[in-house]
């Protein structure tokens, strides 16, 4: 709202430069876009005024502010000379108005007028400019001159097109056309108000009036209209129509109930001060269900206790009286009469704003809530989120963020074909880029990866935390690692390439440090390469997945086809629920001496270590020498080993509770083992 | 070979001081040495032999001289093979200026830096820290925040709304997502329908609004907002927390101001304005010159909200407040462009601590 300062002095007698009266209004609550000085003291100021205040899109409603801030007293309308036209009400010969839907348009006034061609006076047109309104013709211009002096939007017909001289206030039917002023046809709906004459549709009520009424060069006889419209209804219409206006944008907040008749008054005394029109008989007020003030009850008390702050009764009285709230007082504070221009107030707790606000915030001590208990127990994810950070960090990761929504074609290329009508979709998406929600961590984290190996990155390491969405499995928290380029790179060792085993292992060590065990078999994955592809589970579920990504995601997400970039993701709600709880008692340390074997065996090399360690652990239970650990130190394929075999070294580790262990306990449970192993997997022993 | 005179031994001394020094190695070194001192061709060597060609009255003198000799040389000796070895470069000595075998340490993301910056500061005043899903129903990130069907913020253009609902994590069949949250306050919302107060919690989320990116705005953000209720919590109470946060995470000297404003979910409500850190409130570029750098906006929790979620309004009072974490990251870092916060390239991650 620009608001010529100069225009407020008709108002408030105010002498304080423009640029004080911004900062001061921008501590009561109306944010200053700009100042521009015009000369002469007068300037004009660009106030954002918030959604609750329509009544501030308005000269007079911020010199009301103005003047309260400033202590200062306020010339309202009716106490200028000549400002409101005494107006009869009545019924008028000229026009007739119908309210058809009193919840639609509880009110609605209109006057009749014979034009005088007259141009619009400088001061009129200068004023209007300064507020950003272009001068149009003398009578449109009086009405933007009301809609910016009293905030409220009035609108002109051409009387003589109106059917019958009549103006009916309805919804309109279904499949009910209007062209409006800007030329557009637009088709309307029965939850849209219109104003009819008895033939047809002439305005969109509050929005936007119709070209076949418009006001032109020919037009000798019109008609005000200045009517109250339903603020929902307004703002619904508008919607649908995809058309606002300066009229919608104030009937959708809410306008004065009781300004359409102050609003023609005023229209008329300006058409009859510069000459522009003549009015006919009596003006129309159809008002069926006149509404009557809220009054509100404002306790002393709970004004201290809500700003933490004790006003004194003379400042409250001061502040309503001001911004002309009626107050009285009562034992326990005042009642208050909240004007029909004040729309945003409605509890008791909106007076206290108003006092709080014009008292000034500045006053406020720096106050403490009381502490009465200990702090409640926080979210248990963000502790577990911390550790994972910092599992990860120390692995040389680093924290990425990515967008929760993501292109369709990337995430399809995440998930299995099945699973792609579990991806969520975005209604009403900014762009392609961003019409679903991500399935998975991944593909945000290889556009990631893409982004820094295109800015010349070699090395990356990546990880993220964060929200994945399916209709499947609704809204679970992951975290997800990309890897690519060299690992623990130093001078005194070649360069290693990350590979599968470094993601493995970033699991593994999650997984430790979360208190899960995790266990890993091959799967086929569409967007993993084949035979580099792990499911990660943990008591049978599937908390998670690890894999070099294929070649042809990399190129798509923009990184060179050849990079080997592995990844993993694990589900963190799946992991919480596998967690085993904090270590209750500790063991005792042993007591006696362990006893460690090698052994190296040659077995085909198609059969997987963990299957190994399984013949190994089921073959060592019960044997006279208790087998503790099994741990593989080589693995090793070539010179001296057939084809398709392997040879791997094993290491176990014997060791009882009670006991020192003797040899022969130790080799009758060693030759079990290897028995086993020769048994159920033709193993050779080297 | 003239006879050896009282100034011979210095003369002898000096040279062999001369020589040592411009040997280049332990190596050159012991040939110096042995040039003054070995049994064979050596200058004390020489000096001996010449006791028996000499005359019987310079025996005496040339002997005394020989040995004079031999013992400073020998002195002078044991002296730089101890220095010598005491400087010598160890068996396996390694270069110890090479570069050691660091395990490579990632970084938190800046968001998180400052988000669990934030989290400290809170927990200190006895807040709790409270998480809540992204996608949600509109009761709770409308409706019961005071924003009935009809209110401007909830229209197309602010809001992303899902193709299909989602069901929600309780699993009963009226939990229905709907759109993604376009604030934290929804996790309010569900904290007070869990709980009785006093309540004191921050709530840290990524939200969400249908912007386009641009230096400035970002699609998906990231709030943390806080909630206290309890009875007897005034707006004064508000203004001191908020003191306390700017004063931690901003500059001990930190004043803050309430501007009024409007939010439908608090009444009275503020945004709320830092005096500027970087001039201490004078005016400066950060600041655009007014002294006070704006981080959030906070209120009174509407009563309208208290009756949505079943707290007793006339009981109970409570203060909210919201800040962007990606602005307090902007203001404490100086980042120039909020697309930096997603593109996660490592030259700007890497700045941020472990
Ligand atoms: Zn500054």
């Amino acid at each position: 709202m620009k608001l010529l300062l100069s225009w407020v002095w008709d108002f408030v007698d105010i002498d304080v430069p423009a640029r004080a009266i911004a900062d001061t209004m921008a501590l009561r609550g109306f944010e200053v876009a700009s100042v521009e000085d015009l000369g002469g003291g007068d300037a004009v100021i660009d106030f954002e005024v918030t959604a609750n205040r329509p009544d501030c899109l308005s000269v007079i409603g911020l010199a009301r502010e103005i003047a309260t801030a400033y202590d200062l007293p306020m010339r309202e309308l009716d106490a200028l000379p000549n400002a409101l036209a005494s107006v009869h009400l009545g019924a008028s010969a000229d026009v007739a108005v119908t309210i058809e839907d009193a919840e639609l348009c509880p009110r609605y006034a209109a006057a009749v007028a014979d034009l005088v061609p007259v141009s619009t006076p400088a001061w009129m047109s200068t004023r209007l400019q300064a507020s950003g309104v272009r001068p149009i013709s003398a009578f449109v211009d009086i009405t933007n001159y009301v809609l910016l002096e009293l905030g409220h939007p009035m609108h002109a017909f051409d009387l003589d097109t109106l059917a019958q001289r009549q103006i009916r206030v309805r919804r309109a039917t279904a499949g009910e056309s209007i062209t409006t002023l800007d030329g557009a046809a637009r088709t309307l709906d029965p939850e849209m108000l219109v104003i009819a004459d008895t033939a047809r549709p002439q305005a969109v009520a509050g929005v936007m009036g119709g070209a076949a009424s418009e006001v032109s060069a020919t037009t000798t006889r019109i008609a005000f209209e200045s009517a109250y419209f339903k603020p929902a209804s307004v703002r619904r219409t508008s919607k649908r129509l995809g058309l606002k206006t300066e009229a919608s944008s104030r009937f959708e907040r809410g306008a004065d109930v009781n300004a359409p008749v102050v609003a023609l008054r005023r229209a008329i005394a300006l058409m009859q001060q510069i000459g522009a029109g003549v009015l006919r008989g009596p003006a129309v007020d159809v008002y069926p269900a006149p509404r009557s003030p809220l009054t509100l009850h404002l306790r002393r008390d709970r004004l201290a206790r809500v700003l933490g702050l004790r006003v004194p009764d003379a400042d409250v009285r001061r502040i309503l009286t001001s911004l002309r709230l009626g107050a009285t007082d009562t034992a326990d504070g005042w009642d208050v009469v909240v004007p029909t221009f004040r729309v945003d107030l409605l509890r008791e707790v909106d007076l206290i704003e108003e006092v709080g606000r014009h008292y000034g915030f500045d006053k406020l001590d720096d106050a403490f809530p009381e502490m009465r208990q200990a702090a409640a127990l926080p979210d248990a994810r963000i502790a577990r989120d911390q550790l994972v950070r910092r599992v990860l960090a120390s692995t040389g990761l680093s924290e990425a963020v990515t967008f929760g929504f993501i292109e369709r074609r990337a995430a399809e290329g995440f998930v299995a074909a099945e699973a792609s009508e579990s991806i969520v979709a975005v209604a009403n998406p900014l762009s392609a880029k961003f019409d679903v929600l991500r399935p998975s961590l991944l593909p945000g984290l290889l556009d990631a990866v893409a982004h820094n190996r295109r800015h010349g990155r070699r090395d990356v390491a990546l990880y993220e935390i964060g929200a994945r969405f399916s209709h499947a499995s609704g809204e679970t928290r992951g975290v997800a690692l990309a890897w690519t380029g060299s690992v623990a790179e130093h001078w005194s060792t070649p360069a290693r390439m990350a590979d599968f085993f470094d993601a493995k292992g970033a699991v593994e060590l999650l997984c430790s440090a979360l208190g899960v065990t995790a266990t890993f078999e091959p799967i086929r994955e569409p967007f993993l390469v084949p035979g580099q592809a792990a499911r990660v589970t943990t008591g049978g579920r599937t908390i998670g997945v690890i894999g070099q990504v294929s070649p042809a995601l990399v190129e798509r997400a923009g990184a060179p086809r050849q990079d080997a970039v592995v990844v993993a993701e694990l589900d963190l709600d799946a992991v919480d629920a596998a967690r085993q709880g904090a270590v209750e008692s500790v063991k005792p340390l042993p007591r006696y001496p362990f006893v460690v074997r090698d052994l190296s065996i040659v077995v085909s090399d198609a059969l997987p270590a963990e299957i190994i360690r399984g013949t190994i652990q089921t073959a060592g239970h019960g044997q006279p020498a208790p087998l503790v650990a099994v741990t593989f130190f080589d693995r090793y394929q070539g010179k001296g080993v057939p084809e398709g075999s392997i040879s791997l070294s094993l290491r176990l580790t014997f060791q009882a509770p009670d006991r020192t262990l003797t040899d022969p306990e130790v080799q009758t449970s060693f030759d079990q083992i290897l028995t086993a192993l020769v048994r159920e997997h033709a193993a050779v022993q080297r | 070979m003239s006879l050896p005179a009282s100034s011979s031994v210095a003369e002898q001394l000096a040279a062999f001081e001369r020589e040592l020094a411009t040997a280049g190695s332990l190596r050159d070194a012991q040939a110096v040495r042995d040039r003054f001192l070995g049994r064979k061709n050596s200058v004390v060597a020489s000096w001996m032999q010449m006791i028996a060609s000499a005359p019987v009255d310079q025996k005496k003198l040339i002997g005394r001289y020989a040995n004079e000799l031999k013992q400073q040389i020998e002195a002078r000796w044991t002296a730089y093979a101890e220095a010598a070895e005491a400087n010598a470069r160890p068996a396996g000595a390694v270069d110890v200026t090479l570069p050691g075998r660091v395990p490579r340490l990632g970084r938190r993301h800046p968001l998180t830096v400052v988000r669990d910056r934030m989290e400290g500061i809170f927990t200190r005043m006895g807040f709790a820290i409270v998480e809540g899903p992204e996608i949600e129903d509109e009761w709770h990130c409308f409706d019961a925040l005071n924003m009935p069907a009809e209110h401007p913020a909830r229209d197309m253009q602010d809001t992303l709304y899902l193709g299909a609902p989602v069901r929600g994590e309780s699993g009963r069949p009226d939990d229905r997502r709907t759109m993604l949250r376009t604030h934290t306050s929804s996790i309010q919302i569900r904290y007070m329908q869990a709980h009785t107060p006093p309540i004191r919690i921050v709530a840290p989320g990524r939200v969400y609004r249908r912007d386009d990116l641009d230096l400035t705005h970002t699609p998906m953000f990231t709030q943390m907002e806080g909630l206290v209720v309890d009875e007897g919590i005034s707006l004064a109470d508000l203004k001191g927390t908020l003191l306390a946060f700017a004063r931690d995470m901003f500059s001990e000297r930190a004043r803050v101001r309430f501007r009024p404003s409007f939010f439908p979910y608090t009444e009275p409500s503020a945004e709320v304005d830092i005096s500027c850190w970087q001039c201490d409130g004078r005016g400066c570029a950060m600041c655009k010159q007014t002294g006070w750098v704006e981080i959030g906006g906070c209120g009174m929790v509407h009563p309208a909200v208290f009756e949505a979620v079943g707290i007793d309004a006339e009981r109970y009072t409570g203060f909210a407040f919201g800040v962007g974490i990606e602005r307090v990251a902007i203001l404490r870092h100086q980042v120039q462009d909020i697309r930096l916060f997603f593109e996660n390239d490592l030259r700007f991650l890497e700045q941020f601590p472990y």
